[in-house]
């Protein structure tokens, strides 16, 4: 079930209700809201919520067996299994195709061509945030950062549908507390709710499907027939879009959280201000960033092995974060090259002598996270290289209309204008009566709708990692 | 990413702050509840259409169960009308109106119809196609199936300074003129691009019930069915093919891994196959069944190259990109016999 849809608009305030009239009891509620969640979930296809219950049950038992167990090797372990076996499962879905296909492309390239088992494996949504919510459940586990939770506690956690197809990535640490008691029914964030559903609504539907289907997919579909400065406008438009696309989902699954009397961590901060890469990843998808921070870049030892292992450890785990975003070698060396860059970066700091104006250092790194997105963007690298070519031929600009170029410099300007203004509006809008607010959210919903063609609203892009 | 300490980034406590209006959960059942009831006296009717739009199955069944009273709520005030007046210019749709299937008029021939030259393939009788006709621009068109190849075939045309305008309606079927009519989609698209050429790959949500010729409605499948779905295409078919230089590109639907999806197909293929014959001088018909399921034996992959590769994606309908590779090759070989074009650039 996709959030802006009639579906999850009757789904959504029935829910809500019953789950704050059975919030003070909490047995009932946590097994409402799991069933709620696995309807929401099984929406799109039923038989991938054995999957979702799978790995709950998988990784519960592996918390509880950590819980137990007197020595640290053994927890250690147990950790191992358990991870082992969730990114096998994510493996199993998500990059089966892909190494069946490049390994067999090596194969044939050395003379040892034979048939694999290609299988096209439907790839469920969501299934990359909860196994990397799992992990982190059984990490925090085994690090003493959480406790062991119920079985019905870790389905909750695991399955509540706000952030269950899409993230943020919730840690378990973060989570589970939240459960520990009701939530109290007196102190909701209602403004703040509903101004981030409305946010994100405007975001997703008003203007990251607009710039998608007026000037970058056709764009990137065929890079060929189009002139230096639509491509330029197509290369921001897309970093435009992807960010309205996905912290557009975040809003509303933040506000959708708040108004149940739950919180989730920030997962965008003005990423398009950033002044270097490492800002960027601390300000975009901040929540995958913490992961693979905490889950993979500090324990292969950081930055505390000298200057050489740092690097590789940059390397390391940006490519591996690539390949979260997708099975294809697109995605992979674009996290290579953030990789890179952030190396570069490192190695640079206090080499250069005076640091540049802030202006010149984001210019530099505002259009080389362009150019990287770009790769990311394509199909494939002959699309790329395409792409990049088609860059230097000049012609005409044929895409300029004055709404998409408008909805990109919004879009980009908004991130760069001073806070405070901005900030002073948001929690004046936020302190409104709910009922002004609901109106406003109505509003929104009939303007936004208004845009919407006839086949619907396209799925969030970050459905597909 | 990487500092290497564990400060609180998430912000976890950010709504904690003094100005962050706190309220009782019900304010927030309240609101949500105003919102929906403000959208269903404004756009109730949506409801119901979004449930015509869904598969068959419960969760259709609840949807369209609310969304009687919510249609019978918006049409009871004028609400609903005001919304769509001042959100009219909003509309990212091309407009539509000329064309419908249910203004055609489908004529009851008592006379023998006459064999025309239009009706035969110069192919199909041994002559030597021109494949001098200039192509400027091609139209790609259909349902869902129609992409990837839609942009395949424009990356291949677009270097030979052919423009390829991809429109894919995702969603729709010709059998479902609620959700769109095709007969006005394809009047709008000769109206807006004036395409030489048009491709068209559509079949993926056919099936639905359809208004019959002397009213009611017909269900899938059989002879009725299929003669009211041939007088669709044979409208759409007639659009697109303005003047005798005009060509269209239809390719059939290769089986799909679902039983009851492949009925469906079977029908459509025939019914195109019945509606093309007065013009076969201009319609071209693709034969995707023997390239992708050849016998009508559904298979996820093939040998392209020497390689077995995958075809189909993983819902057992669509092509994958390579699958997509192989059904323009088969368009742009046709396509070379009628036009001024070269199949094999890449």
């Amino acid at each position: 079930m996709l959030f802006p849809t009639v579906e999850f608009a009757v789904f959504f305030p029935i829910v809500l209700f019953i789950s704050w009239a059975l919030m003070s009891r909490q047995a009932l509620w946590k097994v409402f809201i799991i069933a709620a969640s696995y309807v929401f979930y099984g929406a799109a296809d039923p038989k991938f919520c054995f999957l979702l219950a799978g790995i709950t049950i998988g990784n519960q038992i592996a918390a509880q067996a950590i819980a137990r167990a007197e020595d640290a090797k053994r927890r250690q372990w147990i950790v191992r299994v358990a991870v082992t076996l969730d990114l096998l499962t994510l493996g199993l879905f998500k990059y089966y195709g892909f190494f069946t296909e490049e390994v067999g492309n090596v194969l044939d390239s050395i003379g040892l061509g034979m048939p694999l088992p290609l299988l096209e494996v439907a790839l469920p949504i969501g299934i990359s945030f909860y196994t990397f919510q799992a992990i982190t459940y059984v990490v925090d586990v085994k690090r003493g950062d959480a406790e062991p939770a119920s079985l019905v506690d870790a389905a909750v956690y695991l399955s509540f549908f706000p952030h269950l197809v899409a993230g943020p990535i919730v840690r378990a640490s973060e989570f589970l507390p939240q459960l520990k008691a009701p939530r109290d029914p007196n102190r909701v964030a209602v403004g703040a709710g509903i101004s981030l559903i409305a946010l994100g609504l405007i975001k997703k539907v008003a203007i990251a499907d607009s710039l998608a289907r007026e000037l970058v997919d056709p764009v990137f579909a065929v890079p060929q027939a189009y002139g230096t400065p639509d491509l330029v406008l197509a290369a921001y438009g897309w970093v435009a879009q992807v960010y309205c696309d996905f912290s557009g989902y975040t809003d509303i699954a933040i506000g959708l959280a708040l108004l149940m009397g739950f919180v989730f961590p920030q997962n965008f901060n003005n990423p398009l201000r950033s002044q270097s890469f490492r800002e960027f990843w601390r300000r975009w998808h901040m929540t995958l960033s913490r992961f693979v921070r905490d889950y993979i870049y500090i324990p292969l030892g950081g930055s505390r092995r000298g200057t050489v292992r740092n690097y590789f450890n940059l390397l390391f785990t940006m490519t591996l974060m690539g390949l979260w975003h997708g099975a294809a070698w697109t995605t992979t060396l674009w996290g290579t090259y953030n990789g890179v860059m952030m190396s570069i970066e490192h190695w640079s700091r206090g080499r250069l002598g005076r640091p540049f104006p802030a202006w010149v250092r984001w210019f530099v790194a505002i259009n080389l996270i362009t150019a990287g997105l770009v790769l990311f963007r394509s199909t494939d690298l002959s699309q790329f290289g395409v792409f990049v070519e088609q860059l230097f031929t000049g012609g005409e600009a044929t895409l300029w209309a004055w709404p998409i170029v408008l909805a990109v410099v919004v879009v980009y300007g908004f991130q760069l204008l001073p806070h405070r203004p901005l900030q002073r509006a948001q929690v004046w809008i936020e302190q409104r009566n709910p009922v002004a607010l609901a109106f406003g959210l109505a509003a929104v919903i009939l303007f936004v709708g208004a845009t919407v063609p006839s086949q619907g609203v396209p799925p969030f892009i970050y459905f597909q990692f | 990413m990487p500092p290497s300490t564990h400060a609180d980034d998430s912000e976890m406590s950010r709504f904690d702050r003094p100005e962050v209006r706190k309220l009782s959960a019900w304010w927030a059942v309240a609101a949500i509840s105003i919102t929906a009831a403000l959208l269903v006296v404004f756009s109730g009717g949506s409801v119901k259409k979004q449930a015509e739009e869904l598969r068959p199955g419960i969760g259709r069944d609840i949807i369209a169960a609310v969304g009687e009273p919510t249609k019978w709520i918006a049409d009871a005030t004028p609400l609903a009308r005001v919304q769509a007046d001042i959100t009219d210019g909003l509309s990212s749709e091309t407009e539509l109106d000329e064309g419908a299937f249910a203004d055609a008029a489908v004529g009851s021939a008592d006379e023998i119809p006459p064999v025309t030259p239009s009706s035969f393939d110069p192919a199909a009788i041994g002559l030597n196609p021109s494949g001098d006709l200039k192509l400027d621009k091609l139209l790609v068109t259909g349902d869902s199936m129609s992409t990837p190849m839609d942009a395949v075939l424009a990356r291949r045309l677009s270097p030979q300074g052919v423009e390829v305008v991809r429109d894919p309606k995702l969603g729709s079927a010709i059998s479902d003129d609620e959700f769109l009519d095709w007969g006005q989609v394809s009047s709008a698209q000769v109206r807006d691009e004036d395409p030489d050429a048009v491709v068209m790959l559509i079949g993926a949500g056919e099936g639905l019930p359809m208004e019959a010729p002397g009213g009611g409605e017909v269900e899938c499948c059989n002879p009725e069915y299929a003669a009211v779905y041939a007088n669709r295409v044979r409208q759409i078919m007639q659009t697109y093919l303005g003047d005798p230089d005009k060509r269209l590109y239809w390719l059939s639907v290769p089986r799909s891994r679902n039983d009851r999806q492949w009925e469906i197909s079977q029908l459509v293929n025939e019914s195109v196959r019945v509606a093309a014959v007065p013009w076969l001088s201009q319609i071209r018909l693709i034969d995707l069944v023997s390239i992708f399921t050849p016998g009508g034996v559904y298979r996820d992959s093939m040998e392209i190259d020497g390689r077995d590769t995958i075809v189909r994606d993983s819902d057992g309908l669509h092509l994958t990109e390579a699958g997509a590779e192989l059904a323009a090759d088969a368009v742009l070989e046709r396509m070379a016999q009628d036009f001024a074009i070269d199949a094999e650039s890449e």
